[in-house]
């Protein structure tokens, strides 16, 4: 249950973790579009060492990396071994049975595998080194313009803020009806489909019962003190664009830039 | 059913950068039928303790040992299903537990898990609702209605009703209003007469004189004590070093015998209390 590492928040002191939110937020936007343009390898080669380089700016240790891929080990692989057998471009290399796997079913299966893994690799080190405050936070500041349109921006930042909040909180909670269930004879590993599906009934309405409770006292503490949505408030913490983030910001549009007239060529 | 720990280690994620060791050496023998009182700090270990009696936590080292099952580092956790049934575990606030559309089917949950026939655990439900107070009207309603009281009432019926020989409670009266508090712990108190052991994690040093009759002091992952509680309550200065206060009526007691009263220490309640003193008592 404590090994969800995709998305968690790792302290530190490094570069990575005092560059300003927005710009990990827009940086990361342009780098996953620019994941998507077909550069070759060189392209790729030129990504993966931007990549070797954030991550090395970010004191996060390479095995947790690892971990956050765990998960969609199994996609990957399912991924690959589709493309591998369905893209019928290029000449055959292989023949296997009934099956024939094409030089261009190699590249792409080889891209995919690539672009998937920078994916995760990327947004891992947003999540690692930015605090969930000041993600939200940037996420704020950056859809103000929305605001002009009507969007409710700062509810909208509130609500991820809550909900990311409450996600450890969540977990305690599940791990606890868990264990006064087992304690009840309840079998989460073990037993039948039936077994099973009555196993997690036990745990989640109770679950939800108790979300639904913590919310309710949540928004009576928060109007309790008064919180108006949209209402004109100052914040303590605020952001500060810095030399640095203008120095990683120029680094990221020349990459994607390069990769953009790569592609082209 | 006795229950032994032998130099009991338990860490928290292990071999991971945020292990904690919560159980450091724990030696422990526990008597069948004994009302034993758990107290000592937050985070001092006492309710990772009381996870290994009925094995929801695996000791990293050492044995831990509840009549004849043996848990060890090395057992697998599916042998030890039917410990489940015998050592009952009660969580603090156990009404977050409940989850069935009625009270009949939630309290029979947990005895049709461990295999009882529906016939069989019906019944044991209308008992076991009596036992806590609330009356058969209350079988067809939804556990959701009621209110905070009754659904610990509820949720501790579903415990008893898997007839368990040992009873443990994590701090089972907090946010319960007094007479709510004392009905709970008669009604353990009943329980432990018919021949069963309890076990009481709990931070009211009255209840622990008044309900238990041996107690043991947890600190910092380790048994500092286990005695009788007439004996723990002797130690005054033992006792303000941890910051426990003694109950009301030792205190009194203490406060007597300095002005010139010989007073047993070890009473603990009110009618003896009030003859000791040389009053009378008119029922």
């Amino acid at each position: 249950m404590n090994d969800i590492i995709f998305g968690q928040y790792l302290p530190g002191n490094s570069i990575m973790h005092r560059l300003d939110p927005r710009l990990k937020i827009v940086g990361l936007l342009v780098l996953l579009i620019t994941i998507f343009f077909d550069a070759g390898f060189l392209g790729y080669g030129i990504l993966a060492l931007l990549a070797i380089g954030i991550v090395a700016c970010s004191s996060i240790p390479l095995k947790r990396i690892m971990k956050a891929m765990k998960p969609i080990f199994f996609m990957i692989l399912f991924l690959a071994v589709f493309n591998l057998l369905l893209i019928q471009t290029g000449h055959v290399i292989f023949r296997f049975w009934i099956f024939k796997i094409y030089s261009g079913a190699v590249t792409q299966t080889v891209y995919i595998i690539i672009r998937l893994i920078l994916i995760i690799t990327l947004t891992t080190t947003l999540t690692a080194t930015t605090k969930p405050l000041d993600l939200t936070l940037g996420l704020e500041h950056l859809m103000k313009p929305l605001h002009k349109i009507g969007f409710p921006t700062h509810e909208v930042a509130m609500m991820i803020s809550i909900a990311l909040r409450f996600i450890p909180t969540l977990l305690e909670e599940t791990q606890r009806i868990m264990k006064a269930q087992a304690s009840r004879g309840v079998d989460f590993q073990e037993g039948s489909l039936k077994d099973k599906i009555g196993a997690i009934i036990s745990l989640i309405i109770p679950l939800f019962i108790s979300a639904f409770q913590r919310a309710e006292d949540l928004a009576n503490a928060m109007e309790s003190r008064n919180y108006i949505p949209g209402a004109l408030r100052t914040r303590y913490h605020q952001l500060s664009w810095k030399g640095r983030d203008t120095i990683a910001a120029l680094i990221l549009c020349t990459v994607s830039m390069g990769i953009f007239a790569l592609s082209l060529l | 059913m006795s229950i032994t720990f032998e130099n009991v280690e338990y860490i928290y994620g292990e071999e991971t950068p945020i292990a904690y060791q919560a159980l450091k050496g724990v030696n422990l023998h526990v008597e069948k039928g004994s009302f034993t009182a758990l107290i000592g700090h937050t985070g001092s270990g006492k309710s990772t303790l009381i996870q290994h009696i009925n094995a929801l936590l695996i000791p990293s080292s050492g044995k831990v040992t509840i009549e004849d099952f043996e848990i060890t580092r090395t057992k697998k956790p599916q042998l030890l299903k039917p410990l489940r049934k015998k050592a009952g575990l009660v969580f603090q606030f156990p009404e977050y537990q409940l989850f069935e559309e009625t009270i009949e089917k939630d309290i029979t949950f947990g005895p049709r898990n461990f295999g009882v026939s529906e016939e069989e655990a019906k019944q044991k439900a209308r008992e076991c609702l009596l036992r806590v107070g609330l009356d058969e009207s209350y079988l067809e309603r939804s556990p959701f209605e009621l209110s905070g009281g009754q659904k610990r009432r509820v949720a501790i019926a579903g415990i008893l009703a898997m007839d368990p020989d040992i009873l443990v409670l994590d701090e089972p009266t907090a946010g319960l209003d007094p007479q709510g508090a004392k009905d709970m712990l008669d009604l353990f108190k009943d329980f432990q007469k018919s021949g069963k052991t309890v076990i009481m994690v709990s931070h009211d040093m009255n209840h622990v004189l008044k309900y238990c009759d041996h107690v043991i002091v947890m600190n910092k992952g380790q048994v500092e004590k286990h005695c009788r509680v007439e004996d723990l309550f002797k130690e005054r200065d033992y006792l303000q070093q941890l910051s426990i206060d003694l109950p009301l009526m030792t205190d009194f007691i203490d406060k007597l015998n300095k002005n010139g009263f010989h007073i047993d220490h070890a009473i603990n309640n009110m009618d003896d209390l009030i003859k000791e003193i040389g009053g009378e008592l008119h029922e």
